[in-house]
């Protein structure tokens, strides 16, 4: 009776031992067996290495190329106010270059307004201080009419470009703002890859009604400025 | 006067030498790029009528400073400074191996883009309208955009103030036509002359459309309708019809 229970409980040991040695994969389910290599490299018996290469891929990191297409800077020159005297001027202006022949330019720039020939002589002022205050505002597109080289002895060039250049904008004078249409025409040399010299004349034309009739006025500026590219 | 006129010139000079540092500082890691054509000519300036005046011949290699409208500065081994055009520079090869890819502004580039700005001139209410824009795109469908202007009028000046969304439809196209809606802000200034009004700033709302034609390189002209309603503190709103038409950009 003893000997039977025993094969039983034996029988039943055995039945059981390759069920729990199952176990380990029961909630692994996902991770395949990884099959044992202890005996299969015994058996391939590989030769020992010699040099252990460590070959690492090179990564390539692209620089970033910087865009020198933005043109900011000042200016200073003298502004001819139409009845009102030429006076000296200064200015800001912002460009950004699209292609070699085409830039837009953004300008703003203030002079004071003298006085009028009828108010040197009466006495008599017909504006304010504030009122004398020219100030110009302009959305402008270029066009590098002529570009070129300008030489310095025998061993500088310095690339350079006649422009022309128009636009629209504001003419704050006399207390009032006035719709403002400008075009004019400049030079332009680059020494370094960063700075510009500009000569520039531009007419800045509008319309007004300060002495009783309305009438076009011309208001011609030359200037000079420097800008740097960024 | 003469003390804004101080602080003016002071502002820009500041503004000058804050400019000037990243030009002086140096030591950069430049892009450098390697010949396959059988050579590659450099120019002595950033534009088609420069000469030529050095060659890098096939293999060698170059450095690129950094770009200016559709031309390349560039370095040879031997330190050599010039211009190499964008046609050039599209048959160069990275140092792996694969092709130098870069925006070049093309018709592609009008159907997808990241950035627009352009020039307008038109008509608000009746006043004469100068306004300038400037677009951020998500896709080449949906863009963000913001408008500033000035209209000058017979009654009243003043500035407005817009942003809002704008979806372009078929943007692959030519003409590509577009919807905008958005918020804005008005500031009116009647002229004192008239009646002694004092100046007001209101907010508005705008819905427009327009289309968009492609020119060339990176050009486009673009017309527009915006009709503003005008939320006023008086009974009733306004109304105010934009017109305008003008030049753009992308990049």
């Amino acid at each position: 009776m003893e000997t039977r229970l025993r094969i039983l409980l034996l029988s039943v040991v055995l039945a059981a031992l390759p069920g729990c040695a199952t176990v380990r994969h029961w909630f692994h389910r996902d991770h395949p067996a990884t099959p044992d290599t202890t005996q299969a490299e015994d058996e391939n018996a590989a030769p020992p290495r010699v040099v252990d290469p460590e070959v690492s891929r090179r990564k390539i990191v692209v620089p970033k190329i910087r865009s020198r297409n933005i043109e900011v800077g000042l200016d200073y020159g003298v502004l001819s106010i139409e009845d009102f005297g030429t006076h000296p001027s200064y200015g800001l202006t912002a460009a950004y270059h699209i292609t070699e022949d085409f830039f837009f330019q953004a300008e703003v720039g203030r002079a004071r307004a003298g006085n009028t020939s009828f108010e040197t002589l009466s006495g008599i002022s017909l504006l304010t201080d504030s009122e004398r205050r020219f100030t110009y505002y302009d959305l402008s597109l270029g066009y590098n009419f002529l570009p070129g080289e300008a030489f310095i002895g025998r061993g500088h060039a310095l690339t350079s470009a006649f422009y022309l250049i128009g636009g629209i904008g504001g003419t704050d004078f006399a207390g009032d703002t006035k719709f403002t249409v400008n075009f004019g025409a400049g030079y332009r040399v680059v020494p370094t890859d960063w700075l510009a010299v500009h000569i520039t004349v531009q007419d800045r034309v509008f319309q007004t009604d300060l002495f009783g009739t309305s009438k076009l006025t011309n208001n011609i500026e030359a200037r000079i400025g420097t800008t740097v590219f960024f | 006067m003469l003390r804004r006129a101080h602080q003016f010139a002071l502002a820009g000079l500041l503004l000058l030498a804050a400019l000037l540092t990243p030009a002086v500082s140096a030591a950069r890691e430049y892009l450098q790029l390697f010949v396959t054509e059988p050579y590659l000519e450099l120019h002595t300036g950033p534009g088609r009528g420069y000469p030529v005046f050095h060659v890098v011949p096939r293999d060698g290699s170059v450095d690129v400073l950094f770009r200016r409208t559709d031309w390349f500065k560039v370095r040879t081994e031997q330190g050599v400074e010039g211009w190499a055009s964008q046609n050039d520079m599209q048959k160069a090869v990275l140092a792996d191996g694969t092709p130098f890819k870069f925006d070049l502004g093309d018709r592609a580039g009008f159907t997808d883009h990241r950035y627009e700005m352009g020039i307008f001139a038109g008509q608000y209410g009746g006043a004469t309208l100068v306004s300038g824009y400037m677009s951020f795109s998500f896709n080449s469908q949906l863009a963000l955009e913001g408008s500033v202007g000035q209209f000058l009028g017979k009654f009243s000046n003043g500035e407005i103030g817009d942003i809002g969304f704008a979806h372009v439809f078929a943007p692959e196209s030519r003409w590509s036509p577009f919807v905008t809606l958005g918020l804005g802000l008005v500031h009116t200034e009647p002229k004192a002359t008239l009646v002694a009004a004092p100046d007001r700033t209101e907010q508005s709302a705008y819905v427009g459309g327009g289309v968009r034609f492609y020119l060339t390189r990176r050009f486009f002209l673009r017309a527009e309708y915006k009709a503003h309603y005008i939320f006023t503190k008086r009974n009733e709103n306004e109304d105010a019809d934009e017109w305008k038409l003008g030049f753009a950009f992308f990049f």
